[in-house]
Formats: structure tokens, sequence, C-alpha cells
């Protein structure tokens, strides 16, 4: 199931570029949930958007998110039971102990990379946030076709991210003009080998 | 068993004969049942080590599964984790030491994705170095856990590598469980063989651990590598001196590392159920030797006590006993055996008692011939010497004895008698009342039957005499006994009818001999013989010629001469008379009248010559009276009697 929840609008500039990303393995298949991302030669801005994870039904929605740094990410449980949030990832250890509804607080994620969640108490469940600089980002659907729009004029690299990546694709450089200007890149992901994982009970 | 067979008596060697071949026999099924036990042991003992080896691969896969449980909950832990998490070394080390106990484990490590111990519990020391089993670390990646028999430091470890989830793998968790003997008995009382972890190098093999007394190990460490290279189906092999059935297992997919378990059962374990058997067997075959050496004696004696008892009445029978009888021995072979010999026993007897009354009734030989079946009716000529006796006046000495008296009288003459003719050769043809006739030179003929006839009247002359001093002492009579003498050719044969008949002679020859014995009474002499039986007489004996008979109805008379003695039994006196009687003789026959009467008349007076010179003397005075024609040939004729 693949929710597209993470929506970026207010202060870009109208009228601004996209790239388009396509993002396979090394065979050719598509890689839903991959998250590619536009670095600007500069400083990228600050956006402010709003990020939350559910836990319905003893599993995270979405699978995986991805926020720019500094986002604050809430993580509402719409379940009958309590779950316990946690993350041992470097990029950001935290844990939210047993709660329902709503946590008190939203965790602010403020270092980029890639962040596992999980919960104590459900070992099968697992959800991929993946923290960048930039606030120009997207995730690819079934056909692993990713579009990042709103991109000012300018030269950009273009990075993909898989959760099963065995290693970083090396990033695309682009350009692009003012206008409605159009850029591609394409990925082929060496994936790893995913351990086999706790299923549902 | 030839030896045997050929040594002591028959019931012997019938006795031997069949517990040999009972003996033999059961000796034959013993081994082969035995054989077939210890196979089918061998096979039990092998298929229950098979059994137990499956058994004991699941007990190790169990305990390895449940040793990945209990890691992996472990690894679950929350604060495990956050430790984990925090990268630093010593909380992390402290954590592991903590958990480790928990389980029991004997050590615990901490390894990162990248292959590098974080921490371990065994060897601080392995911190930032490479994992020592990688190979661990890469199945567990594939199938989320991983377990393996290794060794570290000289000791067998069950080594468990799980990840750390979070929920993503941030490390691996390896636990290590010793493998030591206790282990190895844990597993020996689940799956009832002896265990043995072993160690298979090139150099030397070594036991890890094991079950095994003491004293097995040395040769078990000596075949592990025989056993761990043939071994997976099982084998045989000798441990301090017991068999064993042995069968081993690799312990780890890694054949490599030369780490194996070996199950080991004695093979006298498979035995102990079949000891029972073979002590039933052989108290089976004990009672049934025992059952047959009875039969076989009882058997044995059925047989050769009538074979016994015949031999024993065989011999009799040889000895002459012909009374002796077997009896009955029942309807079998033995049966019909002892009676076909009793009837021929009683066969042999009456014909013994046949021959023995033939014998009283016809003289020896003429019983000889009769029963070889050589006597047919029928006669030859034979040249014989007939003999006839006579009591003189027994009739007469009777009339004082009693009837029974009388008979045994004249059976002590008679037998004195026969065996002086039989001492010499003759038969006894016939008993005639008083007297007897008695054959020399029929049925055999003999070159000197006339000799012998002689000396046997000589014999009957002097045993009669001599039995007149028993007789008289008895208060009996003493009879005097005459003999007649004669030699002729002679009718020999059997007469009468098929059925019955009676060997003797027949011809004027015999009537002579009896004729010459009443004779005897004429002349007052013991014998009297013809011419021809003195002419048949060797030299030695010397005769005195008696006078010249002229027989009734034979025209030649006869000389007729008393046989006096053997030469030299004779005094010179009595020669001296007997030659002055001859050649008084010779005067009469002469017809010197005169100078025969002064012969005989000086012999008057002399004993034997009294009656011989009377009737002379009375011949003469005839002969004057009436001188005799010129045919005159000096004899006197016999009137018929």
């Amino acid at each position: 199931m693949i929710f597209v929840t993470v929506l970026a609008l207010a202060g870009l500039p109208a009228g601004a570029a996209s790239v388009d990303a396509v993002i396979k393995d090394a065979s050719g298949v598509p890689l839903e949930n991959a998250v590619v991302w536009a670095m600007p030669k500069g400083e990228p801005p600050k956006v402010k958007r709003d990020a939350a994870i559910e836990q319905f039904n003893k599993t995270f929605i979405p699978l995986v998110s991805v926020v720019q740094v500094g986002t604050a990410v809430r993580f509402p449980n719409k379940d009958e039971i309590r779950h316990h949030v946690y993350s041992f990832s470097p990029a950001r250890i935290f844990e939210i102990k047993l709660y329902a509804g709503t946590a008190a607080a939203p965790v602010v994620f403020d270092k980029p990379g890639e962040v596992v969640l999980g919960c104590n108490i459900h070992d099968h469940m697992v959800a991929y946030l993946y923290v960048v600089e930039s606030p120009w980002f997207a995730k690819a659907g079934k056909d692993g076709m990713a579009r990042i729009e709103g991109l000012p004029p300018g030269e950009y690299e273009i990075h993909a991210w898989h959760f099963s990546q065995g290693a970083k694709p090396e990033a695309r450089p682009v350009k692009l003009d003012a206008g409605d200007s159009k850029a591609s890149a394409a990925f082929s992901v060496t994936t790893r080998v995913m351990p086999p994982r706790p299923t549902a009970k | 068993m030839k030896l045997l067979l050929r040594s002591g008596t028959l019931q012997d060697r019938i006795v031997i004969f069949f517990v040999l071949l009972l003996m033999g026999v059961q000796l034959a099924s013993f081994l082969f049942i035995r054989y077939a036990i210890e196979a089918t042991a061998k096979n039990s003992l092998r298929e229950e080590l098979r059994v137990g080896a499956r058994v004991f691969t699941r007990l190790l896969d169990q305990n390895s599964q449940q040793l990945q449980e209990g890691t992996s909950v472990l690894a679950y832990d929350y604060g495990f984790r956050e430790a984990v998490a925090t990268r630093d070394s010593s909380t992390i080390l402290s954590a592991l030491s903590n958990h480790a106990a928990r389980v029991k484990a004997s050590g615990m490590a901490v390894i990162g994705l990248d292959g590098m111990v974080i921490a371990d519990t065994n060897a601080t020391a392995n911190s930032g170095r490479h994992y020592q089993h990688p190979e661990l670390l890469a199945r567990a990646t594939l199938r989320e856990r991983s377990s393996g028999v290794r060794i570290v430091a000289g000791k067998p470890y069950q080594v468990v590598v799980v990840p750390v989830l979070a929920p993503l793998p941030i490390a691996w968790v390896s636990m290590s469980f010793v493998i030591d003997d206790n282990a190895a008995r844990d597993l020996q009382r689940l799956t009832n063989s002896e265990i043995t972890f072993v160690h298979v190098a090139r150099e030397q093999s070594e036991l890890l651990a094991t079950t095994l007394p003491m004293s097995r190990r040395a040769d078990l460490a000596r075949q592990a590598g025989v056993i761990t290279a043939r071994g997976g189906e099982g084998i045989t092999v000798e441990l301090a001196g017991e068999d064993y059935e042995v069968l081993s297992m690799p312990l780890d997919e890694a054949r490599d590392l030369g780490l194996y378990a070996i199950i080991q059962r004695a093979g006298s374990d498979g035995l102990s159920p079949y000891l029972a058997l073979q002590a039933a067997l052989l108290f089976i075959a004990a009672i049934s030797v025992a059952v047959t050496l009875a039969g076989a004696i009882r058997i044995a004696r059925q047989i050769t006590r009538p074979i016994s008892r015949l031999a024993e009445a065989a011999q009799q029978i040889a000895r002459g006993n012909y009374d002796v009888r077997v009896g009955e021995l029942g309807q079998d072979e033995m049966g019909r055996l002892t009676r076909a010999f009793d009837s021929m026993a009683q066969g042999l007897a009456e014909r013994d008692r046949m021959r023995d009354v033939l014998g009283k009734v016809a003289s020896s030989e003429v019983v000889t011939q009769l029963l070889e079946g050589r006597i047919e009716l029928g006669g030859t000529e034979v040249d014989a010497t007939v003999l006839f006796t006579d009591l003189r006046d027994f009739t007469g000495l009777c009339e004082s004895l009693t009837p029974q008296q009388s008979l045994l009288l004249l059976n002590e003459f008679l037998t004195t008698i026969s065996q002086c003719v039989e001492e010499h050769g003759g038969v006894v043809d016939k008993y005639l009342g008083d007297g007897l006739m008695a054959l020399f030179g029929a049925p055999i003929t003999r070159p000197d039957d006339s000799h012998r006839a002689v000396e046997a009247a000589l014999a009957i002359r002097t045993r009669v005499l001599e039995l007149g001093p028993a007789l008289a002492a008895r208060g009996l009579p003493h009879p005097a006994v005459g003999v007649g003498l004669n030699t002729a050719r002679l009718v020999a044969g059997n007469v009468g009818s098929p059925t019955r008949l009676n060997y003797t002679v027949l011809g004027d020859g015999v009537n002579l001999a009896f004729r010459l014995e009443s004779l005897t009474k004429r002349y007052q002499v013991p014998i009297v013989a013809g011419e021809r039986t003195r002419e048949g007489t060797r030299e030695g004996i010397v005769f005195r010629e008696l006078d010249k008979v002229r027989v009734y109805g034979r025209s030649n008379p006869e000389r007729i001469f008393e046989p006096l003695g053997r030469v030299g039994e004779l005094s010179a006196a009595q020669m001296e008379q007997l030659a002055r009687w001859h050649e008084s003789l010779d005067y009469f026959r002469g017809r010197c009248w005169e100078a025969a009467r002064v012969g005989f008349m000086h012999l008057a007076d002399v004993r034997g010559y009294e009656r011989l010179v009377a009737i002379y003397l009375d011949y003469i005075r005839e002969l004057e009276a009436d001188p005799p024609a010129e045919d005159w040939d000096a004899s006197f004729t016999l009137s018929q009697k």
C-alpha cells in the first residue's frame, strides 16, 4: 500500500523546472519507494513542511518517507493498541515509549541520512525515513518514476537512495534553465540482499 | 570316531555313534543359530545406532535451534539494542557478559555489520578484528540466524549468530556454548549410546568430549580417522578388546573443519537379549543328549543282550549241552532269530539223542555209516572174523537170583565183553540172550582182523576171569565164558525192510563160528578158533590144536585150535607139554594108537589137558575096537545141533 503524503508547496518560485528520475535495479526492475532529491550548488533553502508516519494495522504508513533536515515528524497511532516507536540509526536515535493516539511531541530530524524505524513490541514493523538537506525531493511509484518539481534554474546534483541499495548510486548532474525546462536522470541501483524479516502475527 | 567305533562292544559302538551323531547335529545347529543371532544382533545394533544417530542429529538440531531462539530473544532485548547502539565497547561488553550469564552461554560477542568484532567476552583483544567465523555471518545474513560447531582455543563450541534487529540488522550477536563431557552425557541419556565429539586432523585426531570410559578413549582416538571416513552407515571397531558398533556424523556442513560426532554401542549390548535364548538352547541340547544316551543304551541293550545270550547258548551247544534254550524274546527280528536258534538246538538235541540211542542198539561204526547215509539195502562180500560168546550155564546160575539181579549180572558180563571187542576194533553185531555176536572186518575191513579177533578173545578170557573175585565178594556166582572164532568169506549188508533194517553178516562161516563156540563145552576150553582164523593170526600167539571136526552139511573137516596166549606168557614146562600134545596128536592121526595113548597118558594129570586126554583116550578105545577105514581122516563128526 502506497500513500504519497509528502507535499511541499509553500515558498517555491512558480513556474519552476522539474526533473524526472527513473530508478531501477541492476536487472531493470523498477524500484518503488526509491527516493531522489536535487542538491543545488549552494546552500539549499529551508522549507518548513509537515510530515507524519502513521501506525495503522500494526504497520508504519508510509513505508518510506523523505524529509528535509529539521523537519518535525509526527507518529500518530491509529491502532487500538499501543506502539513503541524507536530508531537506533545514527542519523537519529530516539524512542517514543508505548503510547496511544498522537505522541506528545513530534520528533525533529536534524541530521541527514537514513533512519530505520521499528516498533519494540512488534518486530515485523519497519519504516524508512530518509533525511535529506535539500527541500527538492520525490519518491518513486511502482513504475520506479519520480518527479522532482519546482526547481529554480541552476545546476543540481540528482541523488537517489533506496532502502535495499548495496551502495549509494552516483549523483547525476543536471542543469536547469529558466522556464519550464525539464531534465531527466536514470539510476541503476545495485541492491543488497535484505535480511529476512519477521512477519506480522 | 573311527577309533571309538572300532573299539568296545557293539552296545558301546551303537551308543557312541548315536550320541556323537546327535552332538554333531546339535553343535552344527548351535553354531548356525549363534551365527544367525550374532548377525541379527549386529544388524539390530547397527539399526539402533542409526536410529540413535537420527535422534542425536535431531537433538543437536533442536539444541541449536533453542540456542538460536534464546540468542535471538536476547538480541531483541531493547536495553541490549540500546547498548549496542551506543557503540561504546565497554558498555556493550558489560551487557554481553550479563546476557551470556542469563542463558549460561560460554561466551558472547557483538560484531558489526562490517564483520569486525565490536566486543567479545572471551577475548577483549578481539575487538576491532575480523570475526573468526565469517561463514556463520554470511549464513545468518541469508537465513536470519546461523549456528555451527567450531573449535575455539582447542575446545568445541556450539556457536550461534543472530542479527541485532532495529528493526533492520545493526550488528551481529555471536553466542557460544561449550561442548564438554557433560553435554555428551546429556546426549548419551537421550540416545542410549556413547557419544564422542572428535576433531579429526591429518596428524592426530583429538577427542573433544566423550562419554567413553578412559580405557577405551585412546583406541577410539587412534581409529577416529578410519571411523569418520567410513563409518557413515556404521562399522565395527575394537576398543580396548571389546567390539563396538560405531557410526560417525559430520557436525557441520563444512566438513573440512574435521569435526565429527561418533556414537558408539558395545557389541555385547546387542547380544544380551540373546544370552537367555542361548542358555535355553544349551539346556535343550543337554537334555536331548541325555535322553538320546539313555535311549541308545536301551535300544543297544535290546539288540546286544539277545546276541550275548545267543552267543552264550551257541558256546554251550559247542560244548555239547544241547538242552540250552534262549527262550522267548518278543515278536521282532530278534525273537525270530532266537526261536530259530531254539528249534535248531532242539533239532541238534534230537539228533544227538538219536545217535546215542542208535549207538546203544547198533555199533558206532554202523551208526556213523547209517547217519552218513552210506548204508543201503543189499550186501557185499567180505572176509571177516565172527566171534560168538556165551556164558556157560548162565540159566542155571540165574535160578538162585531175582530177574533184576540176573539182568544186572548179565549186563556186567556183556559190558566187559563188549569193551574187549571194541578195544580191539571189533563191532558188536547183536546180543543173543546171554551171549553176543561180534564182527572183525565188517563193515570196515582191516588186514589184521583175524589177529585182533584172537587178541579180543584172549582179552575176554582174561577179563571175565578177573571179574570173579569182585562178584564173589558181592555173593554172586561167576559163570565161565566160551568164545568161538571163525574167519570166512561172508555176505555183509543191511537186512530187513527200508523202514527198519539191521546190519549183519550172513554165511556158513557165521554158523561155523557159532558151532565152534558150542564146542568149548565139549573140549572144556575157553576159546575155539577155526583154521583160517589161526592162519590169519600173526606170529606171537601160541595155539593148541584141539581136533579135526566135520561139521554137519560140510564135506571138508575143519581143524580147530585154541589160542593159549602170547609167546612168553607160557612157561617152558607148558611149552614142553604143548609139544608133547602135538606129538601125541600126530601119533594118533598116524594110527599109532599105542604111541598116542602113551603120549596122551603123560598129559592126563596136567591142568587143561584132562578133558582132551579123556576124549582122545575114548577115540583110541573106539578105533581099536572098530579100526577105521582106509580113508579115515582123523576127524570127528559134529552132530547137528
